[in-house]
């Protein structure tokens, strides 16, 4: 039950009805059965009092609207007061009030008010259009009841092949085919307009025949009567000119609830005709974390025998979620947070360290949520940090001890600049975008497979601005042995393909969907879709005139179109929800498409780069996942993300300053341990997240803790792994950890878990055990040097861990040194460097 | 396994006493802590009475056609019908597509549903979810496989791990979404150990299930203590889900490496040749005698992948086209094979008196479509097909639900994946109603609630 809904619906309603016409004064309680409406709000707690919406109209005498009394405080909205409201009209000739839902009588104007104790509010109201006749639109009526009741879904008539004989375009897409599909099928037993009631499209839905499908709604429902008056009136198809929707709205669509309280949303669509509706009801919601928040889809009665009451949420947890609202093919979102039950005083977050925006950014997110921030990290961890985040190795010994000397102030900033000068940044992060763009030989001959990955090293080496490296590679031409941005066609060779790697690649967002339909969860339309692809339908593909293995040549012709299956033709070229161009315009359509790509007004180009380039730092993304970026799946941070965003901008997409402002910060630098209240954070960055490293990386540190390097055939003796152009390499230890196969464009090809096969190999496998008893490792070397016992244990903790044994780990170990025979003392410190390797301090970037 | 008394031996379940090295890596200087005792309770250290059911879940990945094996429609319009013919099982309950003629043999022995149906989308992923979980995943809310429920809630039942997924985890599908197959939101220690090998290969043996030859058992042991050493130093890891997983990962692989017992149930090689001739030299037909090795030490439940993927690989997924499978590819390949390994299953539980106790489930994310398309295949169908049942309480011989005259839509008892994941804790002897700790603490109940098990199969 809503705390602000009308719990007696019966004979209240229709005496507040009558209340409402005679004295323009209605009064409501609010049943927040858990909250007594007797207990007073502490006065610091009292905010303004507000009525969503704030302005509005109604046009027609079929319109309504519901009405949300809410508290702000400190700009946002705070839920709904609990206690007695009292509603009133200023004219209730031109609006009524009950349910909360203002009604009107008739045109003209007039003033809502809304009291609760000594608070009040009001919301101003247009009555217009009252006596024109009610004409329900098949586009924006009709097309509603179908979808919200589930006729069009993907698992009953919206399925490719339809239902029993009767197919609807999925969620109405296509509201032409379906009118075409409801009025001249099936011999027009579908609707009756001289008597709609024995029309199939109701007699369905109700069950007054057998429905496969069910009882989708009753008669004599709102639902049944749309359908039916527009059957009466001759089931019109939507004119060319009739009312489109052009914005939809939720209501509040930012807000902070308490745990265990719920509010109701409300979903209001405005249409090209300037009217716009109350369309809660035909809405469909969803919560993006149910762990939150849950929202009520189908007000369907509860377990508990509440009534539902569609658009409710009930906060279920703490944290954030958005709440998602679907409604004719446009989607809203509104954004819940849920504060941890966390007593911290200002000075948590005033005192905090700050080194620049990010900080800011990052404490007001974690004060709004009550998460305390987690404490600065000592210098080891950081430097372990650093050069595994940046470098994907291990400091080594001599670094550890270097930087645990270094007693300057500026150490950090300093050790950040000779990390994006050392030549392991370009090996780090040519494989990362290795990764992104697919090079491998299981699919590209090895001459290509080498001039690709050296055309993304020798940009990363350059520090090519993110946008040129991305223009270069969607409009490369030439041949794939000295272009490599060429091979970036040769693996996609579908112009459907390729729009969709190029979305995912350098927007962080897959348009997969809507190669067959209009995208369920985006904005993106099946004609978007063929629009964006048809800029890849001139790329043309032969055999390079001067020869080479697989040697390709890439060139763009003046014609040809991709055809648009729904439709028979092409769609114009059009990257997405950019300008269109003519079929015949001359020139490369890629460049057209790279203008729109690389535009700093297009916002998801660089908020998917800074999301890459931030997750590769702290382990989460501001959007999470980083290929999964679109409106419907908010980020943690929208200010951070877009502070950061236009701070690539300013600084023309060089990555590298980018990275410098990310490991400066404090957020970058805090500790992976908890601290008191903070346990439960996984997206704020109330601390550092602490993950697996990387198949890559640790076979890496591995080789370079034992310091016996991996042999890789056909690649020089002392490669690291993270220095191989390709990932078609035959590798155990990698493939075990997760190592992609780059074949999907996708960092969610890569898997960072840990499981007991990766155990087991640890353990058991050749990998760490071959290592560790090579005659040529560090082990050899440490024995043959004559060194002392506790300087072999100090020199693995700094080989491994970049920092010194503790008291107790130095006196324990030696304990038994020196319980061991010297003929059994080089098995020992292979033991000991194993202890260590295999600890979650090791195996993990922390 | 845990010995909290101390004593310094172990006794398992056979009653064998050994060295246990869990026993000394958690009986270290820090003692014993409640939530090891827990733990000790949750991984089954006793036995309780009656503990003898195990599932042995055979995934049809691909998703076999209800027409060309266990609902045929030899009455309906040959585009409908397809090219095979109908055969009746022994004892008579019904009759099965012609190409499973070791199934007809055991038809007294299993019994088929075939009104099974799903409305989420028709992509192979959506399927495996559900019939694995019971639940399509939703809003971050992924529920656990059915065998990991069951390794949560009784925990171990001997050295092994309680679900093991045999040969590999599925692979892609086309869907890019999971696949249901690991313990969802009861964290990944109760995800399954997956064997990642083909036990039909000659050289085939558990990768790294055994240290090498110059690493003892003094070395192993010494190496654990002196790990404890180490990681007892950074305890700040307990927020992180994936370390956690790692040192349960660690506790488990030292059990799983220290157990004779565990070790010798992936031994195939200790099967005489005639049995495993009777199951089929296959990646398949191995796995299935694999799964009754490992369900007879003790394990709760092994789930088979027919197959991994349904590209360039012949699979029960027949469109008709490239790179998936034609009609042709499964009467010639797929179907010899999985009815060869099938009744040797069922043969072999029930000579040893283990079908009692087994429930054998066969499962798949979806039907084909009625009508034969042009290349002469058929595609995806989630609003019909059959599924079957065997040993774990079910009775053979029938036939449960009914599909409409073309094999589209359930005519009688529609079932979908919920009762179908309801009927394996039914076998299993699970309230229904038993909640789970979800996300964020929130508890779910094994299958929502008022879904029931599918009643006519016990």
């Amino acid at each position: 039950m809503s705390s602000t809904h009308l719990n007696h619906p019966g004979s209240l309603r229709s005496l507040v009805t009558l209340l409402a016409v005679v004295s323009a004064l209605v009064s409501t309680h609010a049943t927040a059965a858990d909250q007594p409406d007797n207990q007073p709000d502490k006065k610091t707690a009292v905010g303004k009092l507000v009525i969503l919406p704030g302005e509005f109209t109604l046009q027609g005498s079929e319109s309504f609207q519901r009405l949300l009394p809410g508290l702000v405080r400190n700009g946002r909205f705070t839920g709904t007061p609990t206690g007695k409201l009292e509603w009133s009209s200023s004219n209730p000739r031109v609006v009524t009030i009950s349910d909360q839902t203002a009604r009107p009588a008739g045109n003209g104007q007039a003033t809502i008010t809304v009291r609760h104790k000594t608070l009040s509010a009001t919301a101003q109201v247009t009555v217009s259009h009252f006596a024109k006749q009610v004409a329900w639109d098949f586009r924006i009526h009709v097309q509603s009841v179908l979808t919200k009741s589930g006729c069009n879904g993907g698992a009953c008539h919206g399925a490719l092949a339809g239902k029993n004989g009767f197919k609807l375009s999925l969620r109405g897409y296509d509201p032409i085919a379906d009118v075409r599909t409801i009025t001249r099928q099936n011999r027009g037993r579908r609707v009756i307009p001289n008597d709609p009631g024995r029309s199939l499209l109701l007699t369905k839905p109700t069950g007054a025949v057998p429905h496969k499908g069910g009882v989708r709604f009753e008669e004599g429902s709102r639902e049944y009567r749309v359908v039916s008056e527009w059957i009466a009136a001759g089931h019109p198809a939507p004119s060319d000119d009739g009312p489109r929707i052009s914005r939809l709205e939720i209501l509040p669509h930012d807000a902070i609830l308490q745990p265990g309280s719920s509010q109701q949303l409300v979903v209001r669509a405005h249409f090209s005709d300037g009217h716009s509706e109350d369309v809660t009801r035909w809405a469909k919601f969803t919560s993006n974390n149910t762990t939150v928040a849950d929202v009520d889809d189908t007000g369907a009665t509860l377990p508990d025998g509440q009534a539902g009451q569609i658009g409710r949420v009930s906060v279920t947890g703490h944290g954030e979620t958005a709440i998602v609202a679907w409604y004719l093919s446009r989607n809203v979102v509104a954004s819940l947070s849920v504060p941890y039950a966390n007593t911290l005083t200002g000075d948590t977050f005033d005192k905090a360290p700050r080194s620049n925006f990010i900080d800011d950014l990052v404490l007001d997110k974690l004060k709004g949520l009550s998460l305390p921030p987690s404490p600065q990290t000592g210098d080891a961890e950081f430097l372990r940090r650093a050069t595994l985040d940046s470098l994907g190795v291990l400091p080594t010994p001599e670094e550890a001890r270097a930087f645990l000397d270094d007693t300057a102030t500026d150490r950090r900033a300093r050790l950040i600049e000779r990390l994006l000068a050392r030549p392991e940044y370009v090996d780090y992060w040519t494989h990362k975008w290795s990764d992104l763009l697919l090079v491998s030989s299981s699919t590209l001959k090895p001459p290509s497979m080498k001039s690709y990955s050296k055309w993304i090293r020798d940009h990363v080496s350059d520090n090519t601005p993110w946008n040129e490296f991305a223009r270069d590679l969607v409009t490369a031409r030439g041949t794939t042995h000295t272009n490599g941005a060429a091979n970036f066609f040769v693996l996609h060779r579908d112009p459907a393909d390729m729009a969709e790697t190029v979305s995912m690649a350098f927007l962080g967002m897959s348009i997969q969907c809507a190669k067959c339909h209009d995208h369920p969860l985006e904005k993106w339309t099946n004609d978007e879709f063929y629009g964006m692809a048809n800029l890849f339908s001139r790329v043309r593909f032969k055999t390079a005139p001067e020869g080479g293995d697989g040697n390709q040549s890439i060139f763009t012709t003046t014609s040809g179109e991709l055809i648009q299956p729904r439709t028979g033709k092409p769609q114009l070229p059009k990257p997405l929800d950019g300008q269109t161009i003519p079929f015949e315009a001359l020139g490369d359509r890629r460049n057209h498409l790279a203008n729109w790509l690389v535009s700093p007004q297009n916002p998801y180009f660089t908020r998917a780069i800074v999301n890459r380039v931030w997750a590769n730092y702290l382990g989460t993304g501001i959007v999470e996942k980083v290929d999964d970026l679109r409106l419907t799946n908010p980020p943690s941070n929208e200010l951070l993300l877009s502070r950061l965003s236009g701070f690539l901008v300013k600084n023309r997409y060089d990555l590298k300053s980018l990275i410098r402002l990310i490991m400066n910060s404090q957020t970058y630098q805090r500790t992976s341990r908890i601290t008191p209240g903070n346990e439960e954070d996984r997206r704020f960055y109330a601390r550092y997240y602490p993950r697996r490293l990387k198949a890559e990386v640790l076979l890496d540190a591995i080789s370079a803790a034992t310091g016996q390097p991996t042999a890789f055939k056909g690649y020089p003796a002392g490669t690291r792994s993270l220095q191989l152009p390709d990932s078609n390499i035959a590798s155990r230890f990698l493939s075990t950890f997760g190592r992609p196969e780059r074949v999907i464009t996708c960092e969610c090809e890569r898997s960072d878990e840990p499981s007991m096969v990766q155990v087991l190999h640890i353990v058991n496998g050749n990998t760490l055990n071959d290592k560790l008893q090579s005659k040529t490792n560090r082990i050899g070397r440490w024995l043959a040097s004559g060194m002392p016992d506790y300087r072999i244990v100090e020199s693995i903790y700094l080989a491994s861990l970049s920092r010194y044994p503790t008291n107790r780990e130095m006196s324990e170990t030696l304990k038994i040194f020196a319980g061991t025979p010297p003929e059994q003392k080089r098995e020992l410190v292979e033991d000991v460097l194993w202890s260590v390797i295999s600890t979650r301090e090791f195996l993990f970037n922390h | 396994m845990l010995n909290i008394t101390g004593q310094g031996t172990a006794h398992t379940c056979d009653g064998v006493s050994r060295r246990d090295f869990l026993q000394v890596g958690t009986l270290g200087a820090a003692g014993i802590t409640l939530s090891e005792l827990e733990q000790a309770r949750a991984e089954g250290k006793t036995r309780p009475e009656g503990d003898r059911r195990s599932v042995i879940m055979i995934f049809n990945l691909g998703a076999p056609s209800q027409f060309e094996t266990f609902d045929p429609k030899p009455e309906s319009p040959a585009e409908i019908r397809g090219p095979f013919k109908p055969i009746p099982v022994a004892g008579g309950g019904f009759s099965i597509c012609e190409i499973l003629p070791g199934h007809a043999k055991h038809g007294d022995k299993f019994s088929i549903v075939r009104s099974c149906y799903h409305t989420a989308a028709a992509v192979h992923d959506t399927g495996h979810q559900m019939m694995q979980t019971g639940r399509l995943f939703t809003g971050g809310v992924n529920t656990p496989h059915a065998g990991c429920v069951a390794a949560y809630l009784q925990g171990r039942r001997s050295d092994l791990p309680s679900h093991v997924v045999l040969p590999e985890p599925m692979g892609s599908t086309g869907g890019n979404l999971p696949h249901g197959q690991d313990a969802g939101f009861l964290g990944k220690a109760h995800d399954p150990f997956v064997l990642m090998a083909d036990p039909s290969k000659k050289n085939f043996r558990v990768p790294d299930l055994l240290p090498p030859k110059s690493i003892g058992e003094a070395r192993l042991d010494r190496r654990r203590k002196l790990r404890q050493i180490v990681d007892s130093t950074v305890k700040d890891f307990e927020a992180s889900e994936n370390a956690k997983l790692l040192d349960s990962s660690f506790k488990a692989a030292f059990r799983i490496i220290t157990s004779e017992k565990a070790r010798a149930a992936f031994d195939l090689s200790k099967e005489p040749k005639k049995v495993r001739d009777r199951y089929g030299m296959t990646r398949f037909g191995q796995c299935c005698l694999m799964a009754r090795r490992l369900v007879e030490a003790g394990v709760r439940c092994v789930t088979v992948n027919t197959f991994l993927t349904v590209f360039n690989e012949i699979t029960w997924d027949i469109h008709g086209t490239k790179p998936f499978t034609s009609i042709e590819g499964m009467r010639d390949i797929v179907a010899p094979m999985y009815d060869q390994a099938y009744s040797a299953l069922l043969e072999d539980l029930t000579q040893r008196g283990l079908l009692e106790d087994t429930l054998v489930c066969n499962l798949s994310e979806f039907g084909r479509t009625p009508r034969v398309n042009p290349a002469g295949g058929r595609d995806h169908w989630p609003q019909c097909w059959s599924v079957y049942f065997a040993g774990g309480g079910v009775q053979g011989g029938r036939v449960v639900g009914k599909s409409d005259p073309i094999g589209a839509y359930p005519a009688e008892n529609p079932v979908g994946p919920g009762n179908v994941v309801a009927t394996i804790y039914k076998s299993l002897g699970y309230e229904l109603e038993t909640e789970l700790p979800g996300p964020s603490g929130r508890p779910f109940p094994l299958v929502d609630q008022g879904t029931e098990a599918i009643h006519e199969l016990f």
